[in-house]
C-alpha cells in the first residue's frame, strides 16, 4: 500500500512539476499517434463501407429474391410483391427481367457489316421505373436526359460505361464511344429479337463494377422481348429495400416464412466475388493499421525513453535514500499509464470532433463514390490496447535498465 | 557496531583496472563521529559508498551489529538505506519538482506508515533553520540551505548512521560551519553515529576521530585533540 502511494506521489510530481515542454511533446506524440491509429483503419473501412453501400444502393437493395435453383424465373411476382411489401421494415420491392444483348451504335456508318464498329455486349434489365426507384438509386444518378416512365417502350437508360464518352472510366473501344441522349442504339437479344431504342437518359452511379455497365428498359418492354405470354408476371430477380439495414437477417426470415418457392438472401450472401475483394481489402487494412501501430509505438517509445533516461540521476538518488525498486518502477508505470490515458482522451477528442467531423463535411471523392470515415469498435480497442502497451513498454524498459545499474553509476554516471 | 575487514575495491577490469581500496580494516562504535580524510583519489568516497550500501566491494568483510552486509538481498539493502542510514552527498541531491518539505518526507513515504511524517519533517526543517523555506522548490535555495535540507531528509526516518561525503565542499565558510555544528549537535543529543568524508583539515575539530586514507589503505586512525 505504501509502495503504491509513493509511486503515485512520485509520478504525480514528475508529470506536473517536471519539464512542461516534454510533457507537451509526449502528449502530442501520444494523441496524434492515437488519432492516426484510428484514422487509417477508418478510411479503409470507409472505403469498404462505401463499396457495400454502393452495391445496396445501385444493384441489390438489401435483400435479393431469386428463383429456386432449378428454375429460370420467379412466377406470380405480383402476389410475391404484395406479400413482401407487408413485411415489417420493407420500403420497396422491384421485380426485374434480365437479359444480355448485343448493343450497336452508329452501325449504319460501318464500312463492312463484319466490322465490330461501336458495339458490345451488356446486361439489360427490365424494370418498373417506379418500383425500382423505391429500391435502388439509379434514377438519382441520371446526369443527362430523364428517367424511364412505366409506359415507355422504345426508350433505354444507359450506364455511363456502356455509353462511353468523356466521363467514362472504361477504355473507349470497350464502350459505345460516346452515345448521347436522343441517339439510337440497336439491341440484339440472345433469342434473335432485334430492336432499336432511343437513349432516354445516361446515368453514372459510380459503381464501375456492375451498375454503370447496365442498361435499363421497362419491364413490359423486356417481357415483350422475351415472350409476353410467359413473362408478363414473371421476374428473374426481385430486389427488396429495407428502411434500416440492420434488420436484414430478420426480414429474410420473414420473407422465407411467406412460403413462396424462391431463394431469399441478403445482398451480403449474394455477392460472392465482390465480398472476396472486400475481405482481401480488410486484410490490407489490418496490415496497414498494424504497421501504423508499430510506428506509433516506436515513436512513443523513443519520446518516453528519452524522458526516462533524463531521470537517471533522479532514480539513483531515490534508490540511494532507500526507495525500493517497486515504488520507482511503479511510478514510471503510473506515468506511462497517465500519458497513454491522456493521449487516448485528447487523441480521441481530436479524432471525434476534428477529423471525423471534417470527413463528414468533406467526404473523400473517390472513384467508388463518397467515402467518409467509418470507425469500428475493433479499431478503437486495438488502438487503445496498442497505445497503452507501447506506453508501458516505453516507460518500463529504461527504468528496469536503470534500476539494475549501480546506484553510484545512476547518480554520477561513472 | 560497524566491522570492516580486508576490504578491497577494484574499479574496472583487465589493464584498465584501478585498485581504489587495498585492504581496509576498521570498526566504528555506535555514537562515534568519524571523519575520513586523505588526498584526492585516496579512496574516501569509495569507502563511504561501500559502508553506505551504495556500492559493493570486490572482496572483504563488512558487518553491522553482526549482520553480514555483503549478503543482503536487494530488498534488505534498500531497507537498510531507508531505515538505518541517512545520506548527505557532496553535490546537492534534492529532487527537483518537489518542494523542500516533500523532499524531506519522501523517505517517510517509503516506510509506508502514516506516522505524522509531515509534522516531523516540519520539525526537522525547523531544526536546520529552513522552516520558512519549506514550500520552495530546492532550486530556489542556496547551496548551504540545500545541504541543510538534505540533512533533514537524511534524518526523517531516525537512522542509526549518517553518511556524509564532503557535505561542506561546495559551501562557503559560514554555511559549512552551520552544517558541521548541526552534525555535532545531532551526534551529542541523539547519539547518532556519523561517518563523514572531508578533505578540510579544519573540519577535524568537530569530530571524535579521524581515519586517514592513503592510496587505498588506512595510514592513520585515532582520536582528535578535541576528544
Ligand atoms: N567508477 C570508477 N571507475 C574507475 N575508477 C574509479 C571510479 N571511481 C573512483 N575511481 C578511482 O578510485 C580511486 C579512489 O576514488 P575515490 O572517489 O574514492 O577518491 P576520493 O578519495 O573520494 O577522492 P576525492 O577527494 O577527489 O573525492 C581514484 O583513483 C579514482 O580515480
Ligand atoms: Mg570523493
Amino acid at each position: 500500500m505504501g509502495t503504491l502511494k509513493l509511486a503515485v506521489f512520485l509520478a504525480y510530481k514528475s508529470i506536473f512539476k517536471g519539464n512542461r515542454w516534454s510533457l507537451l511533446l509526449i502528449l502530442m506524440v501520444m494523441s496524434l499517434s492515437f488519432a492516426n491509429l484510428l484514422l487509417t483503419p477508418s478510411i479503409l473501412s470507409g472505403v469498404t463501407d462505401a463499396i457495400d453501400r454502393q452495391r445496396i444502393d445501385t444493384t441489390y437493395g438489401n435483400i435479393v429474391i431469386d428463383p429456386q435453383h432449378n428454375e429460370y424465373s420467379i412466377a406470380r411476382t405480383r402476389d410475391i410483391e404484395e406479400a413482401v411489401r407487408r413485411v415489417p421494415g420493407v420500403t420497396g420491392v422491384s421485380s426485374r427481367l434480365t437479359s444480355s444483348a448485343l448493343f450497336e451504335y452508329e452501325w449504319k456508318l460501318k464500312d463492312r457489316p463484319e466490322d465490330k464498329g461501336k458495339s458490345g455486349t451488356w446486361r439489360v434489365v427490365g424494370i418498373d421505373p417506379i418500383h425500382e426507384s423505391e429500391v435502388t438509386t439509379i434514377h438519382r444518378h441520371i446526369f443527362d436526359g430523364t428517367d424511364l416512365e412505366p409506359s415507355d417502350r422504345d426508350k433505354i437508360l444507359l450506364g455511363i460505361e456502356i455509353a462511353g464518352g468523356e466521363r467514362s472510366e472504361t477504355a473507349p473501344f470497350q464502350t459505345l464511344q460516346g452515345a448521347r441522349v436522343g441517339d439510337t442504339v440497336r439491341l440484339t437479344f440472345p433469342n434473335g429479337v432485334q430492336r432499336e431504342y432511343e437513349i432516354k437518359g445516361l446515368f453514372r452511379a459510380r459503381d464501375i463494377a456492375v451498375a454503370d455497365h447496365t442498361a435499363f428498359v421497362t419491364r413490359s418492354e423486356m417481357a415483350s422481348v422475351l415472350g409476353r405470354d410467359v413473362y408478363s408476371d414473371r421476374a428473374h430477380q426481385m430486389v427488396v429495400r429495407l428502411g434500416d439495414s440492420g434488420l436484414e437477417a430478420r426480414a429474410v426470415e420473414e420473407i422465407r416464412a411467406l412460403g413462396f418457392p424462391v431463394e431469399v438472401r441478403t445482398w451480403h450472401d449474394y455477392s460472392g466475388a465482390l465480398s472476396g475483394v472486400v475481405s482481401s481489402f480488410d486484410i490490407v487494412a489490418s496490415l496497414i493499421s498494424g504497421i501504423g501501430l508499430v510506428v506509433a509505438g516506436i515513436v512513443m517509445f523513443i519520446v518516453i525513453y528519452i524522458n526516462v533516461l533524463h531521470s537517471r540521476r533522479h532514480i539513483g538518488i531515490l534508490r540511494a535514500i532507500g526507495i525500493g525498486r517497486g515504488a520507482i518502477i511503479g511510478s514510471y508505470l503510473a506515468q506511462a499509464l497517465f500519458y497513454s490515458t491522456l493521449g487516448i482522451v485528447v487523441g480521441g477528442l481530436l479524432f471525434g470532433f476534428g477529423i471525423q467531423e471534417y470527413f463528414a463535411r468533406y467526404p473523400l471523392d473517390l472513384a467508388i463514390g463518397q467515402v467518409s470515415l467509418v470507425l469500428q469498435p475493433g479499431t478503437v480497442v486495438n488502438a487503445i490496447t496498442g497505445l497503452v502497451a507501447a506506453g508501458i513498454f516505453a516507460g518500463l524498459v529504461p527504468v528496469l535498465h536503470i534500476t539494475r545499474q549501480g546506484i553510484i553509476h545512476a547518480i554520477w554516471g561513472k | 557496531m560497524i566491522e570492516v575487514r580486508n576490504l578491497h575495491k577494484v574499479y574496472g577490469r583487465g589493464p584498465a583496472a584501478t585498485p581504489a581500496l587495498k585492504g581496509i580494516a576498521l570498526s566504528v562504535e555506535q555514537g562515534e563521529f568519524v571523519a575520513i580524510m586523505g588526498r584526492s583519489g585516496s579512496g574516501k568516497s569509495t569507502l563511504l559508498h561501500i559502508l553506505g550500501l551504495l556500492d559493493s566491494p570486490t572482496q572483504g568483510e563488512f558487518r553491522i551489529q553482526g549482520t553480514d552486509m555483503l549478503r543482503l538481498s536487494d530488498t534488505d539493502e534498500a531497507r537498510y538505506r531507508l531505515e538505518e542510514f541517512g545520506y548527505v552527498f557532496q553535490e546537492f541531491s534534492l529532487l527537483p519538482g518537489m518542494s523542500v518539505l516533500e523532499n524531506v518526507y519522501v523517505p517517510a513515504l517509503g516506510l509506508g506508515r502514516n506516522n505524522g511524517f509531515k509534522k516531523r519533517a516540519t520539525e526537522l526543517l525547523r531544526t536546520v533553520g529552513l522552516v520558512d523555506r519549506m514550500k520552495h522548490d530546492p532550486t530556489e535555495l542556496s547551496g548551504g540551505e540545500q545541504q541543510r535540507a538534505a540533512v533533514a531528509r537524511a534524518l526523517i526516518n531516525r537512522p542509526k548512521i549518517l553518511f556524509a561525503d564532503e557535505p561542506t565542499a561546495s559551501l562557503d565558510l559560514a554555511s559549512a560551519r552551520v552544517v558541521l555544528d548541526l552534525f555535532r549537535r545531532l551526534n551529542n543529543e541523539l547519539k547518532l553515529t556519523i561517518i563523514m568524508v572531508t578533505h578540510e583539515p579544519d573540519d577535524a575539530q568537530y569530530v571524535d576521530r579521524v581515519i586517514w586514507l592513503k592510496d587505498g589503505l588506512i595510514a592513520d586512525d585515532g582520536p582528535t585533540a578535541s576528544k
